[in-house]
């Protein structure tokens, strides 16, 4: 998003969206829907690909959003690029910044740049099983996924998701669980603690895995999620016989710049920011810090 | 910095050379090495008598002239709220020159360019990075520098102009790019070195070479190999036992650019800066994320990841060394954490592992 219409091309320089709604979907996440297009701005801003357009980006790639005066986070895209259509954002409450985005609603404002890093490759999916494994937050940027899947969900095969959380309040988008099951997701869900009322499995995600049968060369897992979870799910995957090509993973690291430069993201000699977040379990082969 | 068909060496004398100098710091914001208070450091010139050339590397590089410490990225008009905000960014570059700069900042200083410039272009810094006139100076090594072990000890490029100090009477000015052709051109054109001069050169090469005390034990192509085998080797544990995490060898470094980005608001709410600033990876909260999980939890993995961004990551994707051999870590290091002996004990190790 190179800034046309200023004589000075910043690579730092956001772009002002309005907020069209926000839906709280439990008491630290908020599901921010963004309206399609630039906000009319007294910034001289654009975006490259035209007039009042939005950026076009894939699952699994990430925005720098920020409000001035509180910085700037990376932050998931939560849907799939949808023309016609502004971005999903989930944001959990986590600090200064995300307190300040909780606080905003219909009508204000916040700011952008990106999209960044590495997407999923959808296409290379097609005709394959895929199991999603997705811990705590990772549901926000795996539902960009999942949703782009299940738009397209005759050229895939089995389609299964195990989502863990810490406890039946934090399970995210439960309504949404639904209709992805009718879609044709087989979705199952996991609480590290029950609760009065939870119905549902209580354990960790990796006690989902039990009956997976996954076919190696025909199917694909996807895992998001904490930085505990990785080793043991990757581990497990491994062991019912997946190779490196059939793993993919989004890894989070702290970041300051989204665009190569500040260092914060480096794992060994790659930077998340743009080698990743998403990755290839090959691509990690001699890493040691990948899964830290 | 556009490179030409070299124009040979020219003879200055040093009177010539002080008036070149001079003119410099009267045309242009100047920055050279001074003794400051028995330190050697960088610092704004108001006259060519202050140049010390005969001093170990400054105690903090040049960076702070291109990547200042604190810098201002975006500047926020809050008056108005929501898309009423006007943001403007913030790219300032005045015409400078910096003086008396080493051969392993010259070549520390090119490695920044190829980072600032690769992928999503950097405009603050290479924008200061084309308004910068390089004047180097050749020099001898302290007991501490080891460029010769990184092949930095000699700058072919990424000067403007390069002055040896023959041991004789005058100087000899290397011409690195047409705006140093046309400074020299202006100020002190001198005249056309002689062969006997350009030989003295080489002899100097020849006696510096000779000069260093601090070496490492491995040829620099070995480097990124020695590191990549060292993840387990209990010389990170040694070192990171000791280490305070004060970030000083981050802070000192010509090849460190990390930084932090984070907003200011100004004490009447009204406007606000983005602002970035030196970050160090040996600091410990370098790779700590909301929620509280830190990537690199020890400081030996701190530094494990320091010693890999200067001899190993870099060679993947910059296809270069990150260290020029400038030894200032080492000086800086309030427990003695010495760049040269901790690499050599790491290839020591890998290489006996090895057989
Ligand atoms: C690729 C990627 C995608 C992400 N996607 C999402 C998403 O879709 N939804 C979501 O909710 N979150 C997401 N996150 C996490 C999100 O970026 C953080 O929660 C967010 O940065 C918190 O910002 P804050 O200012 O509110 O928190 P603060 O805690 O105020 O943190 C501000 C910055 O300082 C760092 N920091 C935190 N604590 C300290 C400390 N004690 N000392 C020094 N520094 C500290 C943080 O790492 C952060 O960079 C993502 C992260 C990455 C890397
Ligand atoms: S200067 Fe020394 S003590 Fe300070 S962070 Fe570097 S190695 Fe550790
Ligand atoms: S790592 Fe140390 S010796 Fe190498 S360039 Fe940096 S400060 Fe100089
Ligand atoms: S976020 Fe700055 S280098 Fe990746």
């Amino acid at each position: 998003m190179a800034s046309k219409s200023t004589s000075i091309e910043s690579p730092y320089l956001p772009v002002p969206v309005t907020i069209e709604s926000v839906e709280s979907i439990s008491a630290t996440e908020r599901l921010f829907r963004l309206s399609n297009g630039l906000a009319s701005s007294r910034s001289k801003v654009s975006v490259k690909g035209g007039k009042g357009g939005a950026p076009v980006y894939s699952p699994g790639q990430f925005f720098m959003v920020g409000l001035p005066g509180y910085g700037e986070a990376p932050i998931s895209v939560c849907a799939p690029y949808e023309p016609g259509f502004g971005i999903e954002l989930c944001i959990r409450l986590a600090g200064n910044l995300t307190g300040a985005l909780h606080r905003l609603g219909p009508g204000d404002t916040l700011w952008l740049r990106g999209p960044y890093g590495t997407g999923f490759d959808t296409e290379g999916f097609k005709g394959l099983d895929i199991i999603f494994i997705a811990g705590g937050i990772g549901i926000a940027p795996m539902r960009s996924l999942l949703l782009a899947v299940l738009k397209e969900r005759k050229s895939f095969g089995a389609l299964r998701l195990l989502y863990g959380a810490k406890s039946p309040e934090e399970v995210l988008f439960t309504e949404e669980t639904e209709q992805w099951q009718e879609a044709g997701l087989e979705t199952e869900v996991i609480v590290d603690k029950g609760s009065k009322g939870w119905k549902g499995r209580v354990g960790l995600v990796t006690d989902l895995m039990g009956p997976l049968k996954p076919t190696p060369g025909s199917t694909r897992a996807v895992v998001i999620g904490p930085p505990v979870m990785y080793r043991f799910v990757v581990a497990k995957l491994k062991r019912m016989g997946l190779s490196e090509t059939d793993i993919q993973l989004s890894l989070e690291r702290r970041m300051k710049c989204g665009v190569g430069k500040c260092g914060h993201c480096q794992i060994n000699s790659s930077y998340v920011c743009q080698d990743g977040p998403v990755y290839g379990l090959g691509d990690l082969k001699g890493m040691g810090e990948a899964f830290k | 910095m556009n490179e030409t068909s070299p124009i040979p060496p020219r003879f200055l004398t040093k009177r010539e050379l002080k008036s070149l100098l001079g003119a410099l710091i009267r045309e242009y914001r100047a920055y050279g090495p001074v003794d400051s208070d028995g330190v050697p450091a960088f610092s704004a010139l108001t006259s060519s008598a202050e140049l010390r050339f005969d001093l170990s590397p400054t105690h903090l590089s040049a960076r702070e002239f291109l990547l200042p410490s604190k810098e201002t990225l975006l500047k926020f008009d809050l008056t108005e709220s929501g898309p009423g905000v006007v943001i403007t960014p913030v790219v300032e570059a005045q015409p400078q020159v910096i003086i008396g700069l080493k051969p392993c900042d010259i070549n520390g200083m090119a490695l920044m360019d190829s980072v600032m410039a690769a992928g999503v272009r950097d405009v603050n810094y290479l924008k200061r990075r084309a308004a910068t006139i390089i004047v180097g100076v050749e020099c001898l090594p302290d007991e501490t520098c080891f460029c010769a072990s990184l092949g930095t000890e000699r700058a072919e490029s990424g000067f403007d102009l390069f002055v040896h100090l023959l041991p004789t009477r005058g100087v000899l000015v290397r011409i690195g790019t047409e705006a140093g052709a046309k400074i020299l051109k202006k100020y002190a054109w001198g005249r056309k070195a002689v062969k006997a001069e350009i030989v003295k050169l080489e002899e100097h090469y020849e006696l510096k070479l000779g000069a260093f005390k601090a070496r490492l034990n491995a040829l620099p192509e070995e480097l990124p190999g020695v590191l990549a085998a060292s993840d387990e080797s209990p010389v990170w544990q040694s070192i990171g036992s000791i280490c305070t995490g004060c970030g000083a060898c981050n802070h000192v470094c010509p090849t460190c650019y990390c930084f932090d980005v984070s907003d200011e608001l100004s004490s009447d709410l009204k406007s606000a800066e983005r602002l970035r600033v030196w970050d160090g990876c040996t600091l410990d909260d370098f790779t700590l994320v909301a929620g509280g999980h830190n990537f690199r939890k020890s400081r030996a993995e701190r530094l494990r990841h320091r010693f890999n961004r200067k001899f190993n990551y870099g060679s993947e994707r910059f296809d270069s060394l990150f260290c020029v051999g400038c030894g200032r870590c080492s000086r800086t290091c309030l427990v003695d954490i010495n760049i040269t002996e901790v690499t050599n004990a790491i290839i020591k190790e890998v290489k006996e592992s090895r057989g």
